[in-house]
């Protein structure tokens, strides 16, 4: 197995943050820490090159690095890319995040870097790349070692990887099912009687904690304004031309209600699948207020309805792919000018 | 209220030339048992066959699986307000045939909303004999009387169902109350006094289960609760006994996987929390049955009322909570949660993953910093199991047959007895 190593100016024996600025340079064999790797490493492989390049030269050329380090691995024809450790290093984690992301896509191999938690390199790469938890102590290079090593060499033979508290790595956010030994209704009693007597418990799903999204400013006034309808009831138009599934979306519509002066029942059917549609499937101005709207128009009340309205099926949709369906949506009513949306869900 | 369970353990199910226990070998008749269920006059006639351990065998789409049990005479009706007029239950004997299972296979047609078709799309429902996916349910080990009754062709879609449901009870009824005059095996008793038992330094914990989901909606006619069809119904105090010995049944609801009334007879959550109780780790001082609402102001409602009841009636420390399946119920348990919380008592909530894209960030509907322990059952959609080609396909009707004899592979939520929303799932996400 032939590793390439990435390493920063301190470790790379280059020198302190006045050397930060150095540009990448490219060693035959190891350095530094990868002396102590290459031994470290299963009998037949060996690190055949480092590349060594200053934080701020990294951070502040991205760009660059990125192309340096892919051509190094590829002429060096290399089955495993190792990062770091960088400790608590913000830049040196950063940058070592950004080129095993690049060196994973540009030519599939394995990647592994070692971070601590702290690192701000870990919330950005940890989903993309293998971090070992290195804890901030470069006193702990031996055990790190250890793990990149086995984890390295467990990923260019193909071999399974087991969960991050056995293998020592920072947690990449990925479910997976197993099957335990113990059944839903013991551990709900564990973690109750844990709660209770005030000691310590995981749940088995992380809480997360979401950005709120501040609501902005209408600049418009009302009276003046397009507003559009946006709805995640699933409300199509018969037969549904996008194929809106009823659950777990990746697609949405935009569907004209000009010269409409409310939508009819025969015109329009439901895609999805989780909640009771009966009163939708009656009257889907229930659920996409067009009538109402129209009402608002004519009084003055509002400026505009505009021609179309939007339309996906908000039933358990992963939240990147909601991202993006909302990210698309935002930009296609910017396009056509719209000032306001009124979102109805279920 | 005291509950003893004599407990018959079931080894052998036949059919034979007369309706008896001998030893743990359970005999059939079946023209008699044929006869008890077609005393329904909506059902034309019904199909009865006997599925045991590791045949290769395939049944569904399952209406549900009850486990046999009838109560000793003068401790209380069969299913009241089922087969009977309303009368309390979870005292008493009630004898249980361990080791089998009546399961009932809807032999209706095809599709609409409340035909058999799982509302995400695709089969679910599945009874499994043999095989990988047999191996991890917890129905693959129990001899089932699988029954497909057929109704009239001008019955009305919510009859048939109701007539379901009547024929699934009957049928219990009549299996186990071969046991009545023999001696159990073994005797399990439940008591416990309500909300003032126990020692009272310990932690009082109590459940607060879900029984429906209302996104969609019942049945006038449907039979959930003493009979009721809960529309409309607010939380309810229900003593664990009552929940155990037939005083619940599921809903019709086919999009609610993983429930069936076996696990509402052997609870896994009330049977935990009886463990804590009888072991002097804890005070169990009771149950709350209750519901998911279409209705944002009756979700707001049913959670505040539950939280009260288990703050304020039952003095509960600890609630564990569970939803019905799906995500509307999802929200009405976390808002449950929240109030509680709100109110000082400590929760604990079962949920089913909902990221189909497998990150933990999407596999939580709702996250709130109050709301922090959290069990998931998972659905276990990443996991899939091969299906093998099975001899016998019990269905309900040729198309349903035809569909269950091509199948090769399914995920857990598809099959009985694996994904479960009442504590009997060993399916866990972990976090890699």
């Amino acid at each position: 197995m032939k590793v390439v190593h990435y390493l920063n100016q301190f470790f790379g024996g280059v020198g302190g943050e006045e050397f930060a600025d150095t540009p990448p340079n490219f060693l035959e064999g190891p350095v530094g820490p990868g002396n102590l790797l290459n031994q470290i490493l299963p009998e037949g492989s060996q690190i055949v090159g480092t590349i060594v390049c200053g934080d701020n030269y990294a951070v502040e050329n991205q760009q660059d690095i990125v192309s340096f380090v892919n051509a190094k691995v590829k002429e060096a024809r290399a089955d495993l890319f190792v990062a770091g450790p960088c400790f608590n290093a913000g830049r040196y984690g950063m940058s070592a995040g950004a080129v095993c992301e690049a060196v994973k896509s540009e030519s599939d191999i394995p990647v592994v870097t070692a971070m601590s938690e702290e690192n701000p390199g870990v919330d950005v790469y940890r989903g993309e790349v293998l971090i070992v938890d290195s804890g901030s102590s470069p006193a702990n290079m031996r055990d790190v070692l250890v793990r990149i090593a086995n984890l390295g060499a467990k990923l260019a033979n193909d071999e399974t990887v087991g969960p991050p508290s056995a293998e020592g790595y920072i947690p990449q956010g990925f479910l997976r099912t197993e099957f335990v030994e113990k059944t839903a209704a013991q551990r709900l009693a564990e973690m109750l009687m844990a709660k209770l007597n005030g000691e310590s418990f995981e749940p088995e799903i992380p809480v997360t904690t979401f950005e709120p999204i501040p609501v902005p400013l209408m600049t418009t006034e009302i009276a003046k304004a397009k507003i559009a309808l946006v709805t995640d009831g699933g409300l199509v138009p018969r037969s549904n031309p996008d194929n809106l599934p009823r659950a777990f979306s990746r697609v949405w519509g935009a569907y004209s209600i000009d010269e409409r002066p409310k939508l009819l029942e025969e015109d329009f059917e439901v895609a999805h699948g989780g909640y009771d549609n009966a009163h939708v499937q009656q009257d889907p101005n229930r659920l996409v207020p067009v009538d109402v709207m129209r009402e608002m128009e004519r009084s003055g009340a509002i400026g505009s309805l505009h021609e179309e309205f939007l339309s996906t099926t908000g039933n358990s949709n992963p939240l990147e792919n909601s991202r993006r369906i909302g990210r698309e949506m935002a930009q296609r009513l910017k396009e056509a000018g719209v000032d306001a949306v009124i979102l109805t869900s279920t | 209220m005291r509950l003893t369970l004599a407990v018959h353990s079931i080894s052998q199910m036949d059919f034979g030339s007369k309706t008896q226990l001998e030893g743990t070998r359970l005999q059939i008749d079946v023209e008699e048992l044929r006869r008890c269920i077609l005393q329904d006059r909506r059902l034309q006639s019904v199909d009865l066959e006997i599925a045991r351990p590791g045949e290769s065998c395939r049944a569904g789409y399952v209406f549900d699986i009850i486990e046999p049990r009838a109560k000793e005479p003068g401790s209380g009706a069969d299913f009241p307000g089922i087969l009977g007029p309303v009368t309390p239950v979870g005292q008493g004997v009630t004898h249980v045939l361990r080791g089998a299972a009546v399961t009932v296979v809807d032999g209706g047609q095809p599709g609409g909303e409340l035909g058999y078709e799982s509302r995400r799309g695709g089969v679910s429902k599945i009874l499994e004999m043999s095989g990988e996916a047999a191996k991890r349910s917890s129905y693959s080990d129990l001899q089932h009387l699988v029954m497909v009754p057929r109704a009239h062709p001008d019955i009305e879609r919510h009859a048939v169902l109701n007539a379901l449901r009547v024929a699934s009870c009957r049928a219990v009824v009549f299996l186990a109350q071969t046991a009545l005059s023999q001696l159990p095996d073994s005797t399990l008793d439940f008591e416990l006094e309500g909300p003032k038992s126990g020692n009272g330094n310990l932690p009082r914990i109590a459940y607060i289960g879900q029984i429906h989901g209302h996104q969609h909606g019942t049945e006038s006619d449907e039979h959930i609760l003493y009979g009721a069809n809960t529309r409309g119904m607010m939380p309810t105090p229900l003593h664990p006994n009552e929940w155990m010995d037939g005083a619940v049944v599921i809903s019709y609801s086919w999009g609610a996987r993983g429930l069936e009334t076996y696990f509402y007879q052997n609870h896994p959550i009330i049977g935990e929390l009886y463990r804590l109780h009888q072991s002097g780790q804890a005070n169990f001082v009771g149950a709350i049955a209750t519901i998911s609402s279409d209705q944002e102001s009756e979700m707001k409602r049913n959670s505040m009322m539950g939280a009260q009841i288990a703050k304020w009636n039952l003095g509960a420390d600890g609630v564990v909570l569970t939803k019905y399946a799906g995500g509307a119920p999802h929200t009405d348990m976390f808002e449950t949660a929240l109030q509680c919380e709100a109110l000082g008592v400590k929760t604990v909530a079962l949920t089913s993953d909902t990221a189909s894209d497998s990150r933990a960030e999407s596999a939580l509907l709702i996250n709130t910093k109050e709301v922090n322990a959290i069990v998931s059952h998972s659905e276990g959609s990443d996991v899939r199991f091969q299906l093998p080609r099975v001899e016998r396909i019990i269905a309900g009707n040729s198309e349903v047959a035809d569909i269950l004899s091509g199948l090769s592979e399914l995920t857990p939520a598809a099959l009985c007895g694996i994904a479960n929303n009442q504590g009997a799932s060993r399916l866990q996400p972990i976090i890699y």
